[in-house]
């Protein structure tokens, strides 16, 4: 089989099949659309993870290879967060003492992980060197990460009541993801040299600037796309104003409600 | 709680989420000063990216809309012409020579990686929004219970 066809196989089309699942789980109302859409998803899913052996020959391999690379510590820090948050004071279903120590071991292995990433042998290479699309990732991660804990301190300072305590992780998580930037910009990883990593973050602060243009535009095309067929819309059928016998049948209803009726009613 | 008006407390918002990478990549540019070449690609191959992506999947939810509507096509034929928009001024853009065409052999090949980056970067973006957004509310569950939210009259 040609090698672009497979390509389209094993990665385009459970890719497209995934984006569709997930569009499926989402918007549909009828539980099987939901159900069959979550299938989609493991299914295309699991196409991309296989494909640094299903086409090793394509660089869109290397994609499958990152999502591999990272779906360990993800699932790890997302099931440690949950097991966090709902051992906290929630009225229904409140997760245990141990679940609680077991959420907070698996964010700390996450962390490691993906800092063992970055720091230390666990880089994902693929084939011989650093796979781009986890240094388009980690990039990104720690640039966006900054900038959402920043814009969540002040926006706990504008809306919030008594959330110091939120305040001041939050602020913690700032300074940590500001020494781990500032260390990769300075110090050399075994694989990760600090010019490249100031490089990949410069380019991921262009990415993300572009991507938010880029939406911002589909979002004012889409609003001026329904604005403009609303505006297009005939106005509503007028209704003739009320007879002299509608008037009166409307004041015979409206006086017998003013004067009141029986105290015992 | 401040006094600010919803539109001042949404502009802090975003100068706190801007101001930081910018910050960020200032100094990477501080430190390194041989990091900016290909920028300008980057940045012009995420927008038009983003933006057919975007396009199209705001095309998906005009169907929502048109169940509110008695499924209208006019709006769905826009919003596609929008979308189609965006998928040719990407290849004229990408055909144009070494304009906006990265290490890849043709304007297919740049265009198909464009996309990959874009769900790499979306990747990146939902793993921040959890992290942070799950501390945040891993801290609000944890805190001491509040017995009286509202002030007694």
């Amino acid at each position: 089989m040609e090698e672009t066809i497979q390509a389209f196989l094993f990665f385009w089309a459970p890719g497209a099949i995934m984006v569709f699942g997930g569009l499926m789980f989402l918007f549909s109302k009828s539980k099987t659309v939901g159900r069959i859409g979550q299938f989609l998803v493991v299914l295309g899913l699991l196409s991309l993870l296989l494909t640094p052996w299903t086409i090793p020959f394509s660089p869109s391999s290397s994609f499958g290879h990152f999502i591999g690379s990272i779906l360990g510590p993800t699932a790890l820090l997302t099931v440690g967060l949950y097991n966090l948050a709902f051992s906290g004071n929630v009225p229904v279903g409140r997760l245990s003492n141990s679940e609680r120590r077991s959420g907070v071991l698996m964010i700390v292995l996450a962390v490691i992980w993906f800092e063992g990433m970055h720091w230390w042998i666990l880089t994902p290479t693929y084939p011989n060197e650093v796979n781009h699309y986890w240094f388009i990732f980690w990039a990104t991660t720690l640039l966006v990460s900054s900038g959402l804990a920043a814009g969540a301190i002040l926006l706990t300072r504008q809306v919030g009541v008594n959330r110091a305590q939120e305040q001041r992780l939050l602020a913690l998580l700032l300074v940590m993801l500001l020494i781990l930037v500032l260390l990769g910009f300075v110090v050399d990883g075994p694989h990760v040299k600090s010019e490249r990593f100031a490089h990949e973050v410069w380019l991921a602060g262009a990415d993300v600037f572009g991507m938010l243009v880029g939406f911002s535009i589909a979002v004012f095309m889409f609003a001026f796309v329904i604005a403009f067929y609303e505006s297009q819309l005939p106005e509503p059928k007028q209704l003739a104003p009320p007879s002299d016998e509608e008037m009166k049948h409307a004041a015979g209803i409206l006086s017998a409600h003013v004067m009141g009726g029986d105290d015992d009613e | 709680m401040n006094d600010d008006t919803p539109q001042a407390s949404f502009l802090s918002l975003l100068v706190g989420f801007l101001l930081f990478p910018l910050g960020i990549c200032a100094i990477a540019l501080a430190m390194h000063d041989d990091i900016t070449n290909g920028t300008f690609k980057r940045f012009a191959n995420s927008l038009i990216t983003s933006y057919t992506i975007a396009s199209f999947l705001l095309l998906f939810s005009l169907f929502i809309y048109g169940d509110k509507r008695k499924r209208p096509v006019a709006p769905l034929v826009g919003m596609l012409g929008a979308a189609l928009v965006g998928v040719m001024i990407s290849f004229i853009l990408l055909s144009q020579g070494d304009m906006l065409m990265e290490a890849n052999g043709s304007a297919r090949a740049q265009a198909l990686s464009n996309i990959i980056r874009f769900s790499t970067t979306l990747i990146a973006l939902g793993l921040s929004v959890l992290l942070v957004g799950g501390i945040a509310f891993a801290s609000l569950m944890n805190g001491p219970v509040k017995e009286h939210i509202f002030e007694e009259e």
